[in-house]
């Protein structure tokens, strides 16, 4: 059992990773340059900083349910992003001499937000241990090696995405960031739904028998694709909505013959 | 046209919003407080089917996070602080949490009945 700072740390540190991975491998079929990736973290860190220290008066917002409304409208932000990123490779599939020199800043700015909401609460975590300071030392290192973890692993996927013959079929970077980005869709309505501000039902089904959600797969497979085991209806129909409406971009974005860009041409 | 639509909208997701948040009114309360990393109480019995309001104080000076898979909830407490979260309605059972920055010891559930 890996000491809960690991986990924690580990958990906010992969959804990041992987964002900045899958982004890094479109980035790649198109031929852009990669500097998005660290001004996004950079923006990001600062970000997670300030929501940190402002959390205590945040939180107060709309009687209580600041950090539903702040963390809701993050992930609906980044799944936007991620639309109009998908929507713009589309169009420059089918003109070539269309601009794709906004699809950096958007990717900078899903990235700012997805290590935001991140660091948020590994800083907020990691402040609870400040007054002692052993404490905070064997917090940090678990920290350190969660997010070493998180690192390594969406290297390990940035790599594998950025195969020469998975870059030549583009749908599927695009098929894993459709799952991805209607998981973070589907995370921001449960949050309204806890707010109360989406009405609540029973769930619509119960898959915690063969997949709990604290296994390590479901803890996964909720990082991955937003994964829920006990979902209500009007989850489960926004989830699909956002799914289907990624997919079907990847899915053209797929047909193409134009990506991957060659980069001999770029310039 | 197409700006009355918008703004038709608009209204109508507020309408939603407000009548929403007049309905958390009538929700029945219920106080959990969190003090030296344990819950208080462990275990708090809420009616079945229906949409209850957890009030959860953090007596601890270190922020918590309270979290049930089996509710899907998640929420960030700090310390010193009381927050507010609404959770159901459950069929009957138990439904464990847990304070995810303290698992070993802030271990709680709502016994639905």
């Amino acid at each position: 059992m890996l000491p809960t700072s690991v986990i924690i740390v580990l958990r906010e540190v992969l959804e990041a990773a992987l964002l900045i991975s899958m982004l890094g491998a479109v980035s790649g079929m198109l031929g852009l340059s990669r500097h998005w990736a660290g001004a996004g973290i950079g923006i990001g860190l600062l970000g997670a900083l300030s929501y940190s220290l402002g959390i205590n008066s945040i939180a107060q917002w709309f009687d209580g349910f600041g950090q539903e409304f702040v963390s809701a409208t993050m992930q609906a932000l980044i799944y936007l992003l991620l639309v109009s990123i998908a929507l713009l490779v589309l169009r420059r599939t089918r003109h070539e001499d269309a601009r794709t020199g906004s699809i950096p800043v958007l990717m900078a700015l899903a990235v700012a937000l997805a290590v935001t909401r991140e660091g948020f609460e590994i800083l907020v975590y990691l402040y609870g241990f400040s007054s002692t300071l052993s404490q905070l030392l064997t917090v940090s290192m678990g920290a350190v090696i969660g997010a070493g973890i998180g690192i390594s692993l969406g290297v390990l996927l940035y790599y594998v995405l950025c195969h020469p013959a998975i870059q030549r079929v583009p749908f599927i970077s695009f098929a894993l960031l459709a799952l991805f980005g209607a998981g973070l869709f589907s995370q921001a309505i449960k949050l309204l739904i806890q707010a109360d501000w989406l009405p609540s039902q029973l769930p619509l089904w119960n898959s915690s028998n063969w997949l709990p959600e604290h296994s390590i797969t479901g803890q996964l497979l909720y990082v991955l694709i937003g994964y829920e085991a006990t979902p209500g209806a009007i989850q489960v129909a926004f989830h699909s909505i956002a799914l289907l409406v990624l997919l079907g971009l990847a899915a053209a974005i797929g047909r193409s013959r134009a990506l991957p860009v060659d980069q001999g041409k770029v310039s | 046209m197409n700006r009355f639509r918008k703004i038709y909208r608009l209204a109508l997701a507020l309408f939603g919003m407000i009548s929403s948040m007049a309905a958390q009114a009538g929700r029945p309360v219920f106080l959990i407080e969190i003090r030296n990393h344990l819950f208080e109480p462990e275990q708090v019995v809420i009616p079945a089917n229906t949409r209850v309001k957890l009030v959860i104080y953090n007596r601890d000076p270190t922020p918590e996070e309270f979290e049930s898979y089996e509710m899907n909830r998640e929420k960030v407490i700090m310390g010193q602080h009381k927050t507010v979260i609404f959770v159901g309605p459950l069929t009957a059972g138990d439904y464990p949490f847990f304070g995810e920055f303290h698992p070993a010891t802030a271990l709680g559930k709502l016994v639905v009945e």
